[in-house]
Formats: structure tokens, sequence, C-alpha cells
């Protein structure tokens, strides 16, 4: 392990890192555009460098690497005045565009020119023109005036992808980015070069001209297309609810997790946040009365489903829960199934399409949790019923009550006739999910779900890795987390037990981590950021 | 007919490329010397016979069009039968280029970059072909003409076919 | 008279076929070298002081060391035969007139390296040179001088001619490994360096067409014999290209110890129609520009040296008083402006925009601030960027500025002055 010192301070790193990790790992910031820790090294942009003892010239900190008894000064005065110079010449040809362009505020031209520049311009000569507002693709704009051809795009296309669409072509200051002409960018990770490009040359067309960056708030997440759990961050409006067509989520950025997603995100994952804000959010509760669903108060709703539950033996009720429900909302669930001994549960529902998969990061699976739905006990209990068997119990009338989360069974893999007859045969069907859907349409009693953006909680991946995500925006109109939902439900029943008193998602995962084996001794401060894997 | 529209190499050009591309201990390296062939054979490097090269190479399109821009003599559009391209670097800037351009213009009736309406030649400026010795000079098609006067140009003119 | 060593062939009769040239002695070094130890080999061109004549001027022998002892991975001999450099035009005469010796000088410098696989990049213009050198190669493979055991001496040497398409970025040596792999010219960050890793990853030496035509010499008559025919700093003789005002254009093999002056008086006949000389480039444009004061210099990588510039690939363009500086500077700084690859900011961002600038003050329109934000672009460039290039522009840029100041502000002061004016063309538009 190499032993250097910079800017004074001795530091040791692991063989083969460049100078501008070790000087990250040193808490020194080398500022840099072409380099990207999950690419190729292309030594292009000319900014990362620093001056090196005993080496006459400043060289590139990404192309070098840390060496025994280095030492390394960022912070020369030469090091300045060339950081100065090279910014100088990323802006000879660079638009003014900032008033209308969406990277202002996240732009790195803006940020090292404040830091590093901070020249008076004198380019005063026509600059070169170039194709603006160029849409490459259903995901991606390109403005390549704005491009200060640091490759990144290129290098990932090539080397992550390997779908090498975009290219650099001619030379000199005509360089160009751009696609092969009459293709476009279709791969199923478009999206992450809007991230890596540092200027605003590729930028997310569903975001354009929404909002402006400095007005957004953020909150670490986890995705919930698929069981990889990428690691997110919600980006939401909450200050200019004018903006962005009063939509609260404005866009989802991928967030570094080396052992899950490094730094990318799949498109798919990326843009499926529009049901979020949408019309078809179920905000109220909802009873059925004279054939149509009316909104009523949650008391009311709870109180209805507390005497059906009463009512019926436990075999005459069947509970089909849903891998989209984070690990609290499953093990709440659980326990009060447990309490009242009802056996017939299952979180299993064949999907309408198979799904789709890569050796990227894309899985076949589309639920976040379904790890967490098998180790939270959500499989039919000893002579219950699953899935279909808790639907065909329902055509047959033998089971009375149907309590379904979150799927729209009546749109998934289930042949639509059995669902239809269970649906129609049961006495009492609960819709409890966060969208309404031709299922909800059906049923008899709606209980509103938040998103997993408006609440905490965790869900495990298909590696096992346990990973938190936070709250982002307060729950939609009375939308509530479905622990919580569960909890309220568990002391209108008298149930007491740590479910009936919890009041965070916390306390709920507390009792779950004390319950099963597989989370023992993991709590929300040890997962941090990046999760941790069950135990075997 | 090669037709640059609807790229197709013989069995022979095929076998030639093969030949080409296991000179090189990466076949990619066949790259620039097939593009030549391929000029040669459709006239000029179309983004059809990109596409039909890349396919020969197993690259993206993208990358192989990043090589067809790159390089001066390879010709996206369609091209005169003759191709003169005068230099007008330093040493036959210095013995009048500038001068020997404005009478190729002036005879040809066309500008710098453009084709005259009967097909038949190309007009381009270039960077220094390296025979400054003979400046002022110019490349038409494969030859070197050298020590330039208006006459001289006149001559060569009248004897391209 | 002194000797010839690179042109001794020129202008005999078919000196481009191997019977001629064998008639010649030619082949004689490679007899030599063929039962000498490698490390010998290149010792002998150590002993020679041969420094490379491409433009770099690095000691070819020390080059040749760089390769990692004992490595058993394929070791590749490029030749660059992509001259570019305006000002010169001797290794089209070297693939023309005498094939045979680079052929030659590549069979010696492979066994000294240990390549079996050489590749000649010969710029995609030179068409009637590449003709040529592809008849020598294939009499060389006919008469097995090339190929597998040649002569029964057990080394085999392939040779593969690879033509340019047109870009003078890939006569640096790394922008030419890139184009051969069939890439745009980009020249590769260093390290690793091209003896380490460079053609398709291997270790890879690369050396100018003269430079190799040198070794069949030094071998024949020994390191010692040519570093004497020079000076101190560079051993032999070289082929310079003289171009521009002068009576006699063309190319002049001379002792490296020869000084600008000769070259310019003795050796081209002097400035013509009674002008004098104003000034003079002595290395290539790569090269800063010279004034008659400082023509008084052996022309060996020391000399041009001594006055802040450099002997280059030994391209001398020379300046009559008719000259316009100015002019002169914006037709360089198109030129570089054309040929920046594009691939690093500085060079490709401020190569357009000093075009643009130098374009102005020539068209009339130039501001006073001009001048010093030429100068400073370029001091402030030089240095920063992937390869040589740059340097080898803004160099230049800066001598012409300097020297000729008054000049440009004349120019400045003739002008149209206080009013913003037209855009001016951008990029390779001809002036």
């Amino acid at each position: 392990m190499p032993k250097l010192t910079i800017n004074g301070k001795e530091i040791e790193v692991p063989a083969g890192t460049n100078l501008i990790e070790a000087a990250r790992l040193a808490g020194v910031e080398v500022p840099h555009y072409c380099y990207h820790p999950g690419l190729s090294i292309a030594g292009q942009c000319r900014l990362c460098m620093v001056d090196i003892d005993k080496v006459p010239r400043p060289q590139i900190g990404c192309n070098t690497l840390a060496a025994d008894g280095m030492v390394v000064q960022t912070e020369t005065d030469r090091v300045k005045d060339t950081r100065r110079s090279i910014m100088e010449f990323h802006l000879i040809n660079h638009p003014l565009d900032c008033p209308v362009c969406d990277q202002a505020g996240e732009c790195w031209l803006q940020i090292y020119y404040m830091k590093h520049g901070l020249y008076d311009p004198r380019m005063t000569d026509e600059k070169v023109h170039k194709p603006k507002a160029l849409p490459i693709g259903p995901r991606v704009m390109l403005d390549a005036e704005r491009c200060i051809l640091c490759s990144r795009c290129v290098r990932f296309c090539d080397e992550i992808t390997g779908t090498g669409e975009l290219g650099i072509f001619q030379r000199g200051d005509h360089s160009e980015i751009g696609l092969f002409p009459g293709r476009a960018l279709e791969n199923k990770y478009s999206g992450n070069v809007i991230d890596i490009c540092p200027v605003g040359a590729l930028t997310d067309r569903d975001f354009r001209f929404q909002v402006r960056v400095w007005y957004l708030d953020s909150a670490k997440s986890v995705c919930n297309g698929c069981a990889r759990g990428c690691n997110t961050e919600v980006h939401t409006s909450q200050r200019r609810p004018h903006h962005n067509q009063g939509r609260r989520i404005a866009r989802l950025k991928p967030r570094l997790n080396p052992e899950v997603n490094r730094w990318w995100l799949c498109d798919e994952g990326r843009y499926g946040f529009g049901w979020i804000d949408d019309d078809t959010r179920l905000v109220a509760p909802a009873r059925r009365e004279a054939g149509a669903l009316v909104e009523t108060a949650w008391d009311d709703a709870l109180g209805r489903l507390r005497s059906a539950l009463g009512r019926y033996r436990p075999e005459e009720i069947g509970v089909i829960a849903s891998p989209q429900m984070s690990n609290e909302d499953l093990y709440a669930l659980r326990r009060l199934l447990d309490d009242l001994e009802i056996q017939s549960r299952d979180f299993r529902v064949p999907p309408r399409e198979p799904g789709d998969e890569d050796s990227l990061l894309i899985r076949a699976d589309k639920n976040p949790n379904t790890r967490g739905a098998e180790l939270a006990g959500l499989a039919p209990g000893s002579g219950g019923l699953d899935t279909v068997g808790i639907l065909r119990a329902a055509a047959e009338k033998k089971l009375k009550l149907l309590w379904i989360f979150h799927h729209d069974l009546l749109v998934s893999g289930l042949p639509e006739a059995d669902v239809a007859a269970a649906l129609s045969g049961a006495e009492m069907v609960v819709f409890q999910g966060p969208t309404a859907g031709k299922t909800s349409a059906a049923a008899h009693l709606v209980l509103p779900s938040a998103a997993y953006v408006e609440r905490d909680g965790t869900f495990t991946n298909f590696q096992g890795r346990v990973q938190r995500f936070r709250t982002a925006v307060p729950p939609l109109g009375q939308a509530l987390p479905d622990w919580e939902i569960v909890a309220r439900l568990a002391r209108a029943l008298g149930a007491g037990g740590p479910i009936g008193q919890a009041e965070r998602a916390e306390q709920v995962f507390t009792a779950l981590a004390g319950a099963v084996p597989a989370f023992q001794e993991i709590t929300y401060r040890a997962l941090g950021d990046l999760g941790l894997l069950v135990r075997a | 007919m090669p037709d640059a529209k609807r790229p197709e190499f013989t069995a022979e050009q095929l076998a030639e490329v093969q030949r080409l591309q296991g000179l090189y201990p990466d076949k990619r390296g066949a790259l620039l010397p097939v593009l030549h062939l391929a000029q040669d054979t459709f006239g000029y490097v179309s983004l059809e016979v990109e596409v039909y090269v890349a396919g020969l190479f197993g690259l993206s399109p993208a990358h192989v069009h990043e090589v067809v821009t790159f390089y001066t003599l390879f010709f996206q559009q369609p091209k005169g039968r003759h191709v003169v391209a005068v230099c007008h670097t330093l040493s036959c800037h210095l013995m009048g280029a500038k001068g020997i351009v404005e009478h190729l213009k002036d005879k040809l009736g066309i500008d710098v970059g453009e084709t005259t309406a009967d097909g038949k030649t190309t007009l381009l400026t270039v960077e220094c072909l390296c025979a400054c010795e003979g400046a002022p000079m110019m490349q038409v098609d494969d030859r070197y003409e050298v020590n330039l006067t208006p006459d001289k140009v006149d001559r060569i003119l009248a004897g391209l076919a | 008279m002194a000797e010839k060593v690179f042109t001794r062939n020129f202008g005999i009769a078919n000196s481009h076929t191997l019977p001629v040239y064998r008639e010649r002695g030619g082949y004689a070094g490679w007899e030599k070298a063929k039962g000498m130890e490698p490390a010998a080999i290149t010792e002998e061109v150590k002993k020679a002081n041969l420094r490379g004549l491409g433009g770099a001027g690095f000691p070819t022998g020390v080059k040749w060391g760089f390769i990692p002892k004992g490595s058993t991975t394929p070791k590749y001999l490029v030749v660059n035969a992509d001259e570019g450099e305006p000002g010169t035009f001797k290794d089209r005469y070297l693939l023309e007139q005498d094939p045979h010796a680079l052929i030659e000088g590549m069979l010696i410098a492979a066994r000294a390296i240990d390549s079996h696989l050489g590749f000649v990049y010969i710029r995609g213009e030179y068409v009637q040179p590449w003709r040529i050198f592809s008849g020598a190669v294939r009499e060389a493979y006919e008469a097995g001088l090339l190929g597998k055991n040649i002569q029964g001496s057990g080394f085999d040497f392939d040779v593969v001619i690879h033509r340019g398409a047109g870009a003078y970025i890939c006569g640096e040596e790394t922008g030419l490994l890139s184009s051969l792999e069939g890439k745009k010219g980009w020249p590769k960050i260093k390290p690793p360096f091209p003896a380490v890793k460079g053609a398709f990853g291997q270790p890879t030496i690369v050396n100018n067409v003269e430079t190799l035509a040198a070794v069949p010499h030094i071998v024949n008559r020994g390191g010692e014999w040519f570093a004497g025919l020079g000076t101190k700093a560079q051993g032999g003789t070289r082929v310079y290209s003289v171009s521009g005002h002068v009576v006699r254009p063309g190319l002049v093999e001379a002792p490296v110890s020869i000084t600008l002056r000769s070259l310019i008086y003795d050796e081209c006949g002097g400035i013509p129609n009674g002008r004098t000389l104003k000034a003079v480039v002595p290395g290539g444009s790569s090269a800063a520009i010279l004034t008659p004061d400082e023509i008084d210099i052996p022309m060996d990588v020391d000399g041009p040296k001594s006055k802040g510039s450099m002997i280059g690939s030994a391209g001398v363009i020379v300046m009559d008083d008719t000259v316009s500086i100015p002019e002169a500077l914006m037709v360089v700084a198109r030129f570089y402006a054309h040929e920046s690859c594009g691939q690093c900011t500085p060079c490709r961002e401020s190569t357009g925009w000093i075009y643009k600038m130098a374009h102005r003050i020539v068209d009339g329109h130039g501001r006073k601030e001009d001048l010093d934000t030429i100068l400073d672009v370029a001091k402030r460039g030089a240095g920063t960027t992937i390869c040589a290039f740059y340097d080898g522009a803004v160099g230049p840029y800066i001598s012409y500025i300097e020297k000729f100041r008054e000049e440009f502000e004349a120019l400045i002061r003739s002008g149209s002055g206080a009013t913003p004016p037209e855009p001016t063309v951008h990029g390779s538009a001809d002036a």
C-alpha cells in the first residue's frame, strides 16, 4: 500500500489508486471533467493537474498512480494558475446558455469557474456553432455546442452498455458528439449519460424546463422497479409547486453503491416515478355503497375491516400480500395474521409478461422485496392456501374475505376470469395499495397506501441486501404506510405488542430484527446508506 | 455496378478484406485500408458504406463514422472524376498558392470545396503535401503537380479526361 | 565535398530497385547485423549519436533500449512515413529513390529490438511513393530478404504497409499508433510509453524513415564513424529540406555542423530577385522563426535550440522582405487549427480561436489587445496538452509576434479600429 503525502498530509492508499482518488481519500478535491471512476482513463480535459515533487511540470492526476514517497501539492500557485487557464480553454466556445440551460445550478463549468476561474473573458470572436436542442433518443436531449468533449458519454456507451451509439466526429474545434446519422440512443441505460455529462450538453427530456435544480430537495432511496434495488436519490419539487406541473417528484438519480448498482440506474427505474403523482393515486379510504365507491374516514374503514376479521373464521380469510411492500409492512402484516391465525396467505402473483433481465442491472423479478416477503414469513402457513388456492376458494365461496395488497390481480399473469370469479365470489374484497386499478374498482373497501417515497422503510434485494429508503415527500392525501394501517388495525383489535405500539417504521424493523434470524443485529443505523446483507 | 447506396464487396474483395484483417494483431487495424478499398470501389464513403464496413469489423457504425469524418481523404459525398487539391500552407503560400487557387476557381467556375456541374472536377485546398521544393503545387488525383503557373495549370486541366 | 550517406543513391537510374541497390553495396549492413548480438547493434547506434530525424531528435539508440528486457510478448517496429511537417519533403524522396535503404534499416532495427513484425505508415497523399515502396517490399520478399528465416539466419521479419488517410497528427508517434489500430489519429496519454505499451498494446519502437535509413551505414562502417561526421550534440549528416525564397529549393545533405547561413546562401543560392532575408524557419513550421542575425548556428539538435527554436524535421523555409509576417502567422495558425485532432481541450479550443484572431488582424480588423491575448493564451496552454502538437503550434506563434511585433502593431493600427467587425470565417476555410 503506497504511502504518499498530499498537501502535507501523509496517507496510505491501496495500490493502483490514482491521484484524484488518493486526494479524495485525503479529503482534498482535485477538479476534473473527463475522469470517472467507473470508466476508462481519457486524460483529455487537462483540469486535474497537480504538482508532484521532483517533476518539472504539473501532471494530470487521473493517469498518475500513487507511489510510495510521492509528494503531491494540489494548491500551489502554479496549479491554481493552470486550472484557471484550463477553465478559460473550456469556455472559449461554450455558449452562454445558462439562463435557458437545465444544468444551471449543478453545472461543473459554473462550479469550477467560480472556484478556479474567475477571470475576465476575452474571447470576442464568433464561437463555433453546432447542433442544439437535438433529441438523440427518447430520454436524452443533445446540445452539441455546450459539449466540452470530455468523452464520458462515449466511453459509457462503449464500456458499460457495450452499445457504442455515440462518437466524437470530425476534429479540432469542429469536433462534435453525436450519433451515427439516423440512429438513436436507445439502450436501456441511456439516462446515465445525463448524469455523467458534467455540463448541459446531454440533458433529460423528461426533466427539461420543469424546475430549477436549486428548488429541489433530495432524499436517499432505493428503486422499487426490480429486485436489484438500485440505490437512488429522489429529487422533489416542494418549494415551487407551480413548477413541474405541480408534480412533487421531479426526477430520480442513481446513488453510488459499489455492491449493488455502482453509479448506474436503468431507464425503466429512472423514469418509473410518474405513478407517484398521478391522478390514479388512491388518496382516501373508500367503501362500496349502492354499487359505487364513496370516500370515508379511516376510523370507519378500519372499523369495517376489524368487524370483518372478527366475523369470519380464520380459514374463511385469504390474504395476498405483495413483494412491493417493505420489510416493515410485511412483518407487521405477518404478526397480525399470526395473531389472527390466518394461514391462507401468499405474496406471489405471476406477472403479465415475463420480465426482461440483463447482465448489468436489470432483474426479471420486477418487485423490490421478494426476498423480504420470503423472509418475513408470508408464504402459506400450515394448512393454508397459496394465491391460486385462495382465489379458487373465494370463487367457490369457501373463502369470504379477500384482502389484496398492491396487486392489480385482474391485469396480472393470473387468468382474468379466475380473478373475476374470485372477486365476485368473495363476500368482502379489501384492496390496500397506492394506486387505483381494475381490482381496486371491484373492491368493497379500499385502503390507500403511501408510496415508498412518502415514508421510511427497507427492501431486501435479490442478493439479500437490506437497504433503507427514506421519506422524500409526505403521503398524498390521507394515504398511510402499509405497516401503519396494520398497526392501527392491530390496536383496534386490542392487540398490543410492538406492532400495535409502533409509531415509526424503525420500531417495526426493530421488532422484525428481533424475531427473524436473518435480520439479527441489523439496525437502521447499521444499514447506513449502503445497506447490509442478511445473515446466511 | 458498385453502388455507394447499396454497397457490397465481391467475393474477391471480401477475401482481400479478410487477408488485410489478418495482417494486423487486431483486425480493426485493417479499417483504414478497407475504407480506402471501399472508396475506390464505390466512389465515396456514404453512410451506407460506413454501415457495411462496420459490419465487416463488428464495430458500431458510430465508430466507423468517427474515422471517416476525422481523415480528410475520405469523401462523404460524391466527388468529381478528378480531385484537384491545392496546397496552401506556408511554403506554397509564400510562392503564390493564393493566385493558383483564384485561377482555378475562375477556370473551373466553382468555389473551393465544390464540384463542377458536369461532375468532372472537385476543387479543394489542403494543408502541406510536403512538396515544398516545387511550390506552389497541387495534387491531381494520385499525382503531384509542382512549380505551378496559371499556364501550367491550364495545360494540366486540359489533359484531364 | 562532404560524403553523401542518405542521398548516395539519388539520381542513379533505377536506384529504387533491388539489383541496383545491391550493386551499390546495399544489404551489406544487414549481412553484418544478422550475425551480431542485438545489444551490440543498439550499442553501435548509440555510439553513432544518431538522433531521431522526424522532428523530436531523441537519441535513437537510447529509444531502442527502452524495450523492456526479457519481454516475451510481440514487439513491433513502426516506421513513421507520415511526413507532414510543413517545409519537409526528404522522406518522400527516400521512399521513391532509395526504398531498400529503409527496408535494410528496418531489418537491422528489428534484429536489435527483437521485432518480427514491422509496419510502415505512409501518409495517404503519398501515392507514388507508396507504389514504389510497395514494389521494393515485394522485391525483398521475393529475394528472401523479408519473411520467414531470412537468408537462413533464423530471423523472421514481416512488413505491413499501411496507408494513412490525411491527418498531420498521425505523424505524432502515438497518434500514428492509434491510426494504425484503425481508430482516429488521437495521440495516447503517456505513460505508458510506446516502448512499454504501444501498437495493439505491445512494446513498440517508432522511428522516422530517414533515421532508419542511417542504420545500415552505421552498422557497416561503425557508430564512431557516423558520430564523427557531425557535432558533439549529434552524429552524422542529415537531409535538409529547403524551400521558400531561395534560388535553388530542394534537398541538401550535409553534416549537421553546417550553418543555416551556409545552407541558405552557399547550398541554395541565397535570396532571388535581389531581395533580402527577412526571416527563416529552421525546422519545419513547428519551429520558432529566426531573424537574419540568428542564422550563424550549426543545424544540429542544439544549434537552433540556442536561439529558442529547434531543428525539428530540418525543414527550412526562407522568407524574403516581401513577406507579411502577420500573413505568415495566419497561414500557420490555419494549418494548426485544421490539423488539431480535438482530443484535449487547450489545443482543440485555442488553435481555432488563435486562427480567428490572426485572420482578423490580416483582414484589417485587429484589435490592440489581440497580440497580448494570443501570446498569453499560447503561453498558458504550452505544456498542458496530451502531445507536443500544441507546443509546436504556439512556440512559432510566440516567436512571430515577439520578433515582429512592430509589423503586427502597424497592421492593427491601420485597420478598421473601433467598431466590432463582422464575424469572420472560421475553421478550415480558405483565406
